[in-house]
């Protein structure tokens, strides 16, 4: 809802210097007014944390892509030039770029959401605001994040003679899902860690599991050769999941998936289960504890 | 402006308590510990407030008194939402914007403008409002040659303008101040006059918490006195700052 009087407010002057404006704040609808402050916040701390990311750094937000493609380089380097991991998977070079920035998405969205309400303890000690905005002000600047770095990706692609089916149209999907995913255990993490301060080295070991665990820098192929069970079972996590069902649809429709190998449709929903009890489960804790983060952070 | 009830705020027995750790659970293991430590469980109630209750009409100015550590600021900070009351309740009747401290989320590394940005979004304001304002914010801070450097560069009495200058832009209907006009020269102690003397115009409901008698004789209407946690006193203005006073003597 808008006031008919348009945006600009009128300015009347009511002491010297003071000047008072026409309020429009009661022509709004109760719902409105609350998730208009919502917004308006999470608009200026996306664009806070913008600016702050690269401060004083001379190439700035370059540095995104530059560190996805040096990380990239020397992977690349180990794993498939020495190592020859990858060898008959088609296009693995940019499958494994193209897990590393996903994976990269998640990390920094969990990562970046466990210390969100702690590192902004100075403002919740002082000012009554919606907190969940915090946690996703991080994880919006994930994902604009996530957008640039699907620009190297493309280039990567058209280097590599990909060629693109229309199934490609259902990637974002599965960053929905993993942006899903990592947004409730922000949740979860950030409530944790502002009262157990452990809290981030167990994230820490937990993550480098995952890391291995989730098929980022080998292919799953190599897991389905020993065991198609065991493999199943890595891409029953919901990590792993949708960077695979990514790489099929985007890349190569012979990246195995969850589906394709167990051609269950009762199993492929567990990885989806997940996302949403984890969303949900974050969410009911956080905003049960969030009344309180003022005295205990 | 719509009509607004008779009543802005609505404290009725409110009591606040804190569990105070002997030393702060911050990490699982001592967690742990504690909780197998049986002599010492670790844990002392303070009671902050005590069975509060008043009440604030429309438009007044309405005084919170009382010695350090009394409770005023853990009241202020109720009724600012910022923390829960563990019993009792608090119905507030219109917009309210806390000053417990001026110049909220202000960040050095930031420039003038986009402080004034962020620290607009805090008080609920859309970049189109700001931008409305801007104009106004900076000549009534006096800080145009500034806008365009980072906050680090900035004298704190150059921050306090700019956060006073935002801050008196916030379209409340009722005002938290917490002491923050103790600080500044005497140009700036006549702005924050003439801004009081502009939210009485306007019929705004101001509480205020303050040390200094003088400004609660000028501007107060009513006033508590808390004590201990306590209600001690309530009544005009003058005479709580008497009985204030006689704390001392």
């Amino acid at each position: 809802m808008r006031n008919a009087g348009g945006d600009k407010p009128k300015r009347m002057l009511v002491a010297e210097n003071i000047y008072c404006y026409t309020n429009q704040y009661y022509m709004m609808s109760n719902t409105y007014r609350k998730y208009r402050y919502s917004l308006i916040l999470l608009r200026e701390l996306v664009i806070t944390e913008f600016k702050l990311r690269y401060q004083g750094s001379v190439l700035g937000y370059l540095w995104s892509l530059l560190k996805p493609l040096f990380l990239f380089a020397i992977l690349y380097y180990v794993f498939v030039f020495f190592l020859k991991i990858g060898e008959g998977i088609p296009h693995w070079p940019v499958s494994m770029l193209l897990g590393i920035v996903l994976w990269n998405f998640f990390a920094e969205i969990t990562n970046n959401g466990l210390s969100a309400i702690v590192g902004r303890g100075d403002v919740i000690r002082k000012i009554n605001f919606p907190k969940y905005v915090i946690i996703l002000a991080s994880s919006v600047s994930a994902l604009i994040n996530l957008l640039l770095n699907f620009v190297v990706i493309a280039v990567f692609m058209v280097l590599n003679g990909v060629d693109l089916s229309w199934s490609a149209l259902l990637t974002p999907l599965y960053i929905i899902e993993l942006l899903a995913f990592g947004v409730g255990l922000a949740f979860i993490l950030s409530t944790l860690y502002v009262k157990f301060r452990d809290t981030n080295y167990i994230w820490e070991i937990v993550m480098q599991a995952l890391f291995y665990g989730s098929a980022v820098i080998y292919p799953i192929a190599m897991v389905v050769d020993k065991s198609s069970d065991l493999a199943s079972l890595l891409l029953l996590n919901p990590i792993a999941q949708s960077i695979q069902d990514v790489r099929h649809v985007l890349i190569s429709d012979t990246n195995p998936t969850l589906f394709t190998l167990t051609q269950s449709p009762l199993l492929s929903l567990i990885p989806i289960g997940l996302v949403i009890v984890t969303l949900a489960v974050g969410a009911w804790y956080f905003k049960r504890r969030s009344p309180y983060f003022a005295e205990d952070v | 402006m719509s009509k607004k009830p008779n009543i802005a705020i609505r404290v009725s027995n409110v009591s606040k308590d804190f569990l105070l750790p002997h030393e702060k659970t911050t990490s699982i293991k001592s967690g742990i510990v504690q909780a197998f430590k049986k002599k010492d469980k670790g844990i002392d109630i303070q009671h902050a407030l005590r069975d509060i209750s008043f009440e604030i009409k429309d438009g007044e100015f309405f005084g919170i008194l009382g010695r350090n550590g009394s409770g005023k600021s853990t009241l202020l900070k109720i009724l600012a939402e910022i923390y829960q009351p563990t019993s009792g309740s608090v119905e507030v009747n219109g917009k309210l914007v806390p000053f417990i401290e001026l110049g909220v989320g202000f960040n050095p590394e930031l420039t003038g403008r986009e402080n004034v940005y962020l620290n607009g979004a805090l008080l609920g304001f859309s970049k189109k409002e700001i931008d409305a304002r801007y104009e106004d914010i900076v000549d009534f801070a006096e800080l145009r040659d500034f806008m365009d450097q980072k906050l680090k560069n900035y004298s704190s009495g150059m921050q306090v303008r700019l956060a006073f200058s935002v801050a008196t832009r916030a379209e409340a209907d009722i005002l938290l101040v917490d002491e923050v006009l103790a600080v500044g020269d005497v140009d700036f102690q006549r702005k924050c006059f003439n801004y009081f003397k502009s939210l009485k115009v306007q019929g705004k409901t101001v509480v205020f918490v303050s040390h200094d008698m003088k400004a609660v004789r000028d501007y107060c209407d009513r006033a508590i006195l808390i004590e201990e946690s306590k209600i001690v006193f309530e009544g005009t203005a003058e005479k709580v700052a008497d009985e204030y006073l006689k704390q001392f003597n």
